[in-house]
């Protein structure tokens, strides 16, 4: 069950409140399908979504064959999301610039960041700390959502990014920090 | 067989039906023998077609179509092996897995791959995917058939020779063609 965001005043959000937040955007896109792939910070929007007959969630075993099958999905004009981790994103690199970035499909995924302050990690952060650079370099458009951003903002920023991905027809990922580790 | 010999073999069986082709001289030879705007050809993404076709039967369960056929090669199948594992998960109905196992890379040069370890029906079959071994375009013909009707997914492993046939490069717009697939199935999904 979806309920409202608490806010917490003048400070930054908690981990909960951000995960809230996500559930309420991804719940207010009206999707079909949800590949994940986990992360611990994501556990609360994967058992949410993993509550739900709609969308249908289910785990997949590499992040580029959650590309193939998001990309599938868009060609049979279904709405799906990945949900996975950022450290997994150089797993999807070949695919994503080979298929629906090829061939102009739209694929959406809510990527969250790992490594930074807070993470417990310690093997993490090497690939974490360049995630926004490979995006670039991939030719990912990307948003983020972190500290700085108010929470306020988060659900409506996760349901802009699926609609800009099908504006577009390109492939878009909403970065979340759940844990406040970045910046 | 020969791969034309297996893909017209697919394209006549299979004349309205999704058909999403791997990468290298298989879309090559498919778009020279049989062209249509039911085959999307993969020009690159080696190790994805499963996974594209997982999608596509996952989307298109409730359409009028039979089957989403996969036309997939040793080498490309043993990249994207794991796929096999998710389909057998998520059981989607309408999903026609065809290896054409010629054991090599035959596009680079016929470097072997590391098909004649694996049982590629074997596995299938452990992840939950109904699988049968084919050998010769008679025995293929005849499954080719007999799978239109069977329910959940199906993986054929069909032996075929190492030679590929003289096609010209199939340069197009990987836009266009994307989007004359979709377009088809758009329309004509029932």
């Amino acid at each position: 069950m979806t309920t409202s965001v608490v806010r917490t005043g003048e400070g930054r959000s908690s981990p909960t409140e951000r995960a809230q937040a996500v559930i309420e955007g991804v719940d207010a896109i009206g999707l079909d399908f949800v590949l994940q792939l986990p992360s611990s910070t994501l556990a609360a929007v994967i058992r949410h979504l993993e509550s739900r007959a709609t969308p249908r969630t289910f785990p997949v075993t590499r992040e580029e064959e959650a590309i193939g099958i998001a990309s599938g999905l868009a060609l049979a004009g279904k709405k799906a999301a990945l949900v996975i981790q950022d450290n997994g994103l150089g797993n999807l690199l070949t695919a994503l610039n080979t298929f629906p970035l090829a061939y102009h499909l739209p694929v959406f995924m809510v990527v969250s960041r790992r490594g930074g302050l807070n993470e417990y990690n310690s093997m993490i952060h090497l690939f974490c700390e360049r995630v926004e650079a490979i995006a670039d370099a991939a030719g990912l458009r990307y948003w983020k959502l972190d500290g700085r951003v108010p929470i306020d903002a988060w659900a409506s920023t996760i349901t802009k990014g699926f609609e800009h991905s099908v504006l577009t027809r390109r492939p878009v990922a909403v970065f979340v920090d759940l844990m406040g580790g970045q910046p | 067989m020969s791969r034309v010999d297996a893909l017209k073999l697919i394209a006549e069986a299979y004349p309205r039906d999704p058909i999403v082709v791997t990468l290298g001289a298989t879309a090559r030879e498919l778009a020279a023998v049989a062209r249509s705007d039911n085959h999307l050809y993969v020009l690159d993404s080696m190790g994805l077609p499963p996974a594209i076709g997982l999608g596509l039967s996952l989307g298109l369960e409730a359409s009028s179509f039979d089957k989403c056929l996969v036309v997939e090669g040793d080498g490309s199948l043993l990249m994207g092996l794991s796929t096999l594992a998710t389909i057998g998960l998520l059981q989607p109905a309408k999903l026609f897995l065809i290896v054409l196992d010629n054991g090599v890379y035959a596009a680079t040069g016929g470097q072997e791959t590391a098909s004649k370890a694996i049982d590629f029906a074997a596995v299938a079959r452990g992840c939950g995917i109904t699988a049968r071994d084919v050998d010769s375009s008679d025995d293929f013909a005849r499954e080719l058939d007999r799978c239109r009707t069977d329910l959940g997914p199906i993986l054929l492993r069909v032996r075929i020779g190492a030679v590929n046939a003289k096609t010209p490069y199939l340069l197009e717009d990987p836009v266009l063609l994307g989007d004359t697939f979709r377009s088809y199935v758009t329309a004509n999904r029932g």
